[in-house]
């Protein structure tokens, strides 16, 4: 397509992941993450945010619907990446709906007629305070199991989604494969919900090793590459060796 | 509501709350809201502190609660989400009547 050209990219702040990826994500699009548990989500997203704001200066918006803000901290200062001087210097907004905050009410109950206008709202404010270009959702899969209602959920997030990315951001959701899946996640709509995927794995390759890797299953406007590239943790982050194919999976 | 606190025995409020969380964009928020009013209005005047929390105009409200689906009624601690039937916001004033109860003591 000739069009292919004018599509703006966005680094992903993954050392070998752009050379996969033409460059880098589509600037504005919504790109899912997906993996089992333990894959390096999380890890993958908060990367982003973080070289987006050290290498790009592009301020970011981590939404945790999971962990608290002091474990990512936590979490994030092993690989150097210091995500409290990120927020004082104005580069970083973590907004925190994780569950463990205290002033947050029991659901006691549900009923098939709400929206989620009010984390729109909520996003959307520290987007244009802190005129992010980059936002994260970690994890979409945590909403499965605290709303019963997923039409709703599904519907809500088409919208959702698109209100992030209509205000020029490049958003990152992470989505949780259960251990007995073949989809990428809970909704079964994932796949749809973004015009990019990413998937991780951390496959057993003998009764002793496991080896991740990381999949570009697609990308829209992208002559990404189609095999399953070797990844590794490191003490600095996710890497991925664009030249090594995966023994496993 | 009336300011006829002069019975109580000390200036401790004892009503319960309630925090109604609505947005501008929310279709089921109206609905909701009459149902939490009506149910309310069954009870005597001066039991409730209602306060509304609109999330458009107010996020950081909701993000401090970590309320974003909306409509969402908190009484005491507990919530429900979307339009409620009026039996489970009475069980809801009932169970924080009894925990006010059992913490005065
Ligand atoms: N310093 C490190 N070096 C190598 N590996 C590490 C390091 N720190 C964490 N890991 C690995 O990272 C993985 C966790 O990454 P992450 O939290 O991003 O996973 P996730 O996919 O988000 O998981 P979940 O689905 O549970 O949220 C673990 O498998 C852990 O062993
Ligand atoms: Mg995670």
């Amino acid at each position: 397509m000739s069009d292919d050209y004018s599509i703006e990219r966005v680094k992903t702040g993954i050392p070998g992941l752009d050379e996969l990826i033409e460059g880098g994500f589509p600037l504005g699009d919504t790109i899912l993450i997906a993996g089992k548990a333990g894959t390096g989500k999380s890890i993958l997203a908060n990367q982003f945010l973080y070289r987006g704001a050290i290498e790009y200066s592009e301020p970011g918006v981590l939404v945790t619907l999971e962990e608290s803000p002091e474990k990512i901290k936590r979490n994030m200062m092993r690989f150097g990446m210091d995500f409290g001087k990120l927020e004082e210097e104005g580069m970083l907004a973590i907004v925190d709906l994780s569950p463990s905050k205290e002033a947050t009410p029991v659901s006691i109950g549900e009923y098939p007629s709400f929206d989620l206008s009010g984390l729109e709202a909520i996003i959307l404010n520290h987007v244009k305070r802190m005129k992010a270009k980059r936002v994260v959702i970690d994890t979409l899969s945590i909403m499965a199991y605290k709303f019963k209602s997923r039409d709703i959920l599904r519907e809500e997030f088409f919208k959702l989604t698109a209100n992030i990315t209509r205000s020029g951001c490049t958003l990152l959701l992470t989505s949780e494969i259960p251990a007995q899946n073949d989809g990428l996640g809970v909704f079964d709509i994932e796949a749809f919900l973004a015009s990019g995927v990413i998937v991780l794995y951390n496959e057993k390759i003998s009764e002793t090793t496991r080896s991740r890797s990381v999949e570009v299953l697609k990308l829209r406007g992208s002559k990404h590459s189609s095999r399953i590239h070797s990844m590794r943790i490191t003490d600095e982050g996710i890497r991925v060796w664009p030249g090594e194919i995966s023994p496993g999976v | 509501m009336s300011n006829n606190d002069s019975i109580e025995a000390n200036d401790e409020d004892t009503r319960i709350e309630i925090v109604f969380f609505k947005s501008d964009t929310c279709a089921f928020c109206p609905r909701a809201e009459e149902v939490l009013l009506e149910t309310i209005g069954d009870f005597e005047e001066n039991t409730f502190r209602l306060e509304t929390i609109n999330v458009s105009k107010n996020p950081e409200k909701g993000e401090e609660y970590g309320v974003f689906a909306l409509p969402t009624i908190m009484i005491g601690g507990v919530s429900v989400t979307g339009i409620p039937e009026p039996g489970m916001i009475f069980k809801m004033i009932l169970g924080a009547k009894a925990r006010q109860r059992r913490g005065a003591k």
